[in-house]
């Protein structure tokens, strides 16, 4: 899976593009960490290139979002895509994680404008 | 490292051996299929979504409850984890019994007679590897009473230990009642969970329109 990183002044925006299964989620999980263990101020993860979200690629979000809680790193999933909106709503994570619409939203309700 | 199945067990086990009666609900049995399927995925022997199961590599994992149900997983059309656990409950008795095969094999209880007791007298994990695992009724009270986000271990327990009846065990009614927000919000968040409880739902919901069939 490629993901891309952009850290701007407010936060550091990830784009994970393709499919988050089972192979594709120890490397992103890794990367997530690091970033936080770098403390932005805040981690938007924009989803709008995720195409699917297996059972393994879930709990990449439960453990970025657990760390990044214990850090007190704003933690913020944007840009789902209606499958994988399924799959947070049906898993319940929508109950425990930040949600917008896209990254400027985000980083809207994070106080910044988007660049 | 005490597993998923192996936990759920232990927390069914009262202190004086005996085994708590929900373990023989169809909550529990789905439940112990649940544990298995999470840990086949934690192996990355399968992996879920909303659809199926789709099986990654038929390697065992090397625990005979959870090789079990990697087995016939593995021998089956892809299903999702729903169906799954529904068919698979029956065997359920089997897989409790591997799991507590194991729990005895590796010093954790001890079987006398018809009951399973407690090596460590305070409910403890004997050190693996020098290093000390919290017990699962511990845990579960910790992230009950605190408000950071669970590990996706113990989200997946709590939620398991929810839909099995397994909670009434340690919890009065009104704890669980004064919890009910805390452990509907990050009790099995988690597919495979939603899955277990689906499969519940679904078998309620069967047994209910029965109720209803027109008598002839």
């Amino acid at each position: 899976m490629n993901v891309t990183f952009e850290t701007a002044t407010a936060a550091t925006v990830a784009r994970p593009q393709g499919r988050l299964d089972f192979g594709a989620a120890a490397g992103l999980q890794q990367q997530l960490e690091e970033v936080i263990a770098q403390k932005p101020v805040a981690l938007v993860v924009d989803c709008a290139q995720l195409e699917y979200v297996s059972s393994a690629g879930l709990r990449v979000f439960l453990v970025a979002a657990r760390a990044a809680k214990a850090a007190s790193i704003p933690f913020i999933a944007c840009g789902l895509q209606a499958s994988v909106r399924e799959v947070f709503d049906v898993s319940g994570f929508t109950r425990i994680l930040e949600i917008h619409a896209d990254t400027a939203a985000a980083l809207a309700h994070l106080g910044t404008p988007a660049a | 490292m005490v597993n998923l199945i192996e936990e759920l067990v232990l927390l069914t086990i009262d202190d004086d051996g005996s085994v708590a009666f929900t373990a023989g609900g169809s909550g529990f049995r789905m439940s112990a299929i649940g544990a298995c399927l999470v840990e086949l995925n934690n192996a990355g022997r399968i992996d879920a979504d909303l659809d199926a199961v789709h099986v990654l590599s038929q390697e065992p994992v090397g625990h005979a409850a959870v090789d079990r149900v990697l087995a016939l997983v593995a021998a089956g059309p892809e299903k999702p984890v729903s169906q799954w656990v529904r068919q698979l409950a029956p065997i359920s008795g089997e897989i409790v019994r591997l799991a507590l095969g194991s729990l005895a094999q590796r010093g954790i209880l001890s079987q006398q007679e018809s009951r399973f007791l407690w090596v460590l007298k305070s409910r403890r994990y004997p050190l693996i590897d020098g290093a000390e695992q919290k017990e699962a009724k511990l845990r579960i009270l910790s992230t009950l009473l605190s408000n950071d986000l669970p590990t996706p271990h113990d989200t997946v327990l709590l939620g398991l230990a929810r839909v099995g009846g397994v909670l009434e065990g340690f919890l009065s009614t009104a704890e669980i009642a004064r919890l009910d927000d805390r452990i509907e919000n990050i009790g099995g968040i988690d597919l495979i969970a939603k899955g277990v409880e689906m499969a519940l739902r679904d078998e309620q919901e069967q047994i209910a329109r029965s109720f209803l069939a027109p008598i002839c």
